[in-house]
């Protein structure tokens, strides 16, 4: 497990919502550089996993760790909770987040939404966190949006403004869900370049996405998520090309 | 009608005004600082914290604010506990009553107000910020409170302006505050009309000073609400 190559590794993830067992035992883990697509049908868990590795679920039962650390959970009452909140917001800290609805921090600017957890979390200096945010508000394409309110921002533009956030914190790996799920169809484009570009650069990028094309061609790995286990790993070309299940081609019929 | 001896008195009025605005400035920040920590505890806190509080606001929210002073000026001096404590200078005092008396009874509303305003924070902002690897009280501080301040501004302002009729009351124990001024005025003129015209006046000047303060304090605060001046399309009415 102290492979600096790997970034993050599941073990035997298990996640139940009361009666509904999401997650039925997930082993995966991502070696730093690779760009990872999830994909699956609606309610198959890919949220639900990509929100424990960090944190935002805790699971149930199985092992997580996270650039070599393993993430301490312990048990209480018949719940799994993590057994130091300090780590928690530690891993955290090297794991960055967009979200489908962006999420951006409505009452600040873009340039402060950026610096933000960069000065408050990281403790960066503040100087130094706007010279890295401008950098990466310009890597997204939007260096003049930086004064703008998210409200005056296209969803496009605040999803690059989230991506901007996300690499401010120049995290381990960035973990997407359905980044442009909520976007218009002629925004898709601008996000999913900004995306190409990260993955090009190297970054280590786990994205859930419903987006055939990314999986295809930007990825370098695909899983494939239902009923709570992993149907489907490999490179994209073996996945779309070979699949190892009848569940997986008929997924792939019903996106074309 | 004449006003000739409102001005001969203008001196009681502006001594009234300052009572009024020290009163009320130091009832307002006092209970703000006070509500803070109780909505934030209201919303986050366990049930054995909330349930006291809860109790708290019921009883300054289902109580008359006059109710609270009497209970406070003439009440407590009937508790020996209090009468031979290190506070019973303070309690003796009608000043210090009512100031007493109007910092629970405004951070009881704003406590209120301010719970509902964090409880209405956007679930995304704040698993972004737990996302981000920020603690608790960090997330507090610098992404709910910031947000909740900004939802709870009109209200509060509300809160801000009742606060300040309802400081009326303090005349009915003594002190001279602007109310105060006009009935001694008017006692010692027998002219209600002019005594309390002029008292209004006042109130609706400071009122008007509040009303412009916060307006001020919303454009600066409403920026990330307010479209953009180079959209006239969705221009704001003037
Ligand atoms: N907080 C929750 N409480 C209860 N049930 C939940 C919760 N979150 C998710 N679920 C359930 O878990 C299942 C998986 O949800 P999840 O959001 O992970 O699916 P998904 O693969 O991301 O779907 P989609 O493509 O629609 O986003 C669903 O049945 C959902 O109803
Ligand atoms: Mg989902």
């Amino acid at each position: 497990m102290n492979d600096r190559n790997i970034s993050v590794v599941l073990e035997d993830i298990h996640k139940r919502f009361d009666a509904n067992e999401v997650l039925k035992g997930i082993s995966l883990s991502a070696r730093s550089g690779e760009v990872i697509s999830v994909l699956g049908p609606s309610g198959s868990g890919k949220s639900t996993l990509l929100r424990c590795i960090n944190l935002l679920e805790i699971p149930d039962s199985g092992r997580l760790f996270v650039s070599g650390e393993e993430v301490l959970l312990k048990r209480s009452r018949n719940r799994t909770m993590p057994a130091d909140m300090k780590q928690v917001e530690r891993i955290r800290s090297k794991l960055s987040m967009v979200f489908q609805q962006f999420n951006l921090w409505s009452h600040m600017t873009i340039l402060q939404n950026v610096i933000e957890a960069p000065v408050h979390v990281l403790k960066i200096p503040k100087d130094k966190a706007i010279q890295r945010a401008r950098m990466y508000l310009d890597k997204v394409g939007i260096p003049d949006k930086a004064d703008a309110y998210p409200v005056h921002l296209s969803g496009g533009q605040q999803q690059r403004a989230a991506i901007a956030r996300a690499l401010a914190m120049e995290p381990e790996v960035i973990l997407f869900d359905e980044p442009t799920s909520a976007l218009d169809p002629e925004l898709v484009g601008e996000v999913l370049q900004v995306m190409h570009t990260l993955a090009d650069e190297g970054r280590t990028m786990i994205v859930v996405t419903h987006e055939m094309g990314f999986a295809r061609e930007v990825s370098s790995r695909v899983i494939f998520l239902d009923g709570g286990l992993v149907m489907e790993d490999g490179s994209p070309a073996e996945v779309f090309e070979h699949p190892a299940t009848e569940r997986f081609s008929a997924f792939i019929k019903a996106m074309v | 009608m004449d006003f000739t001896l409102i001005f001969e008195n203008i001196g009681i009025y502006f001594t009234g005004l300052q009572n009024t605005v020290v009163l009320v400035s130091i009832s307002l920040v006092l209970g703000l600082l006070l509500a803070v920590p109780l909505a934030v505890l209201l919303n986050y806190g366990n049930n054995s914290i909330r349930l006291p509080i809860r109790a708290y606001i019921y009883f300054f929210r289902g109580t008359p604010l006059l109710v609270q002073m009497f209970l406070v000026y003439y009440g407590f001096g009937q508790f020996d506990l209090i009468k031979d404590s290190l506070l019973w200078p303070f309690f003796k005092e009608a000043y210090f009553c009512a100031l007493f008396a109007f910092t629970l009874n405004t951070g009881a509303y704003t406590a209120e107000i301010l719970r509902g305003a964090i409880k209405a924070t956007n679930h995304g902002e704040i698993e972004a910020a737990m996302a981000a690897g920020m603690s608790k009280l960090l997330m507090i501080r610098r992404i709910i409170l910031p947000s909740a301040f900004r939802r709870a501004l009109p209200a509060y302002s509300n809160e801000i302006i009742f606060m300040l009729h309802g400081s009326a009351l303090a005349s009915v124990i003594t002190i001279v505050d602007i109310t105060g001024a006009a009935r001694i005025i008017n006692s010692r003129y027998y002219s209600p009309y002019e005594a309390f015209v002029t008292a209004a006046v006042f109130y609706m000047t400071l009122t008007f000073i509040i009303v412009f303060l916060v307006k001020k304090l919303e454009v600066r605060w409403f920026a990330h609400l307010q479209p953009q001046s180079n959209n006239p399309a969705i221009e704001a009415p003037p």
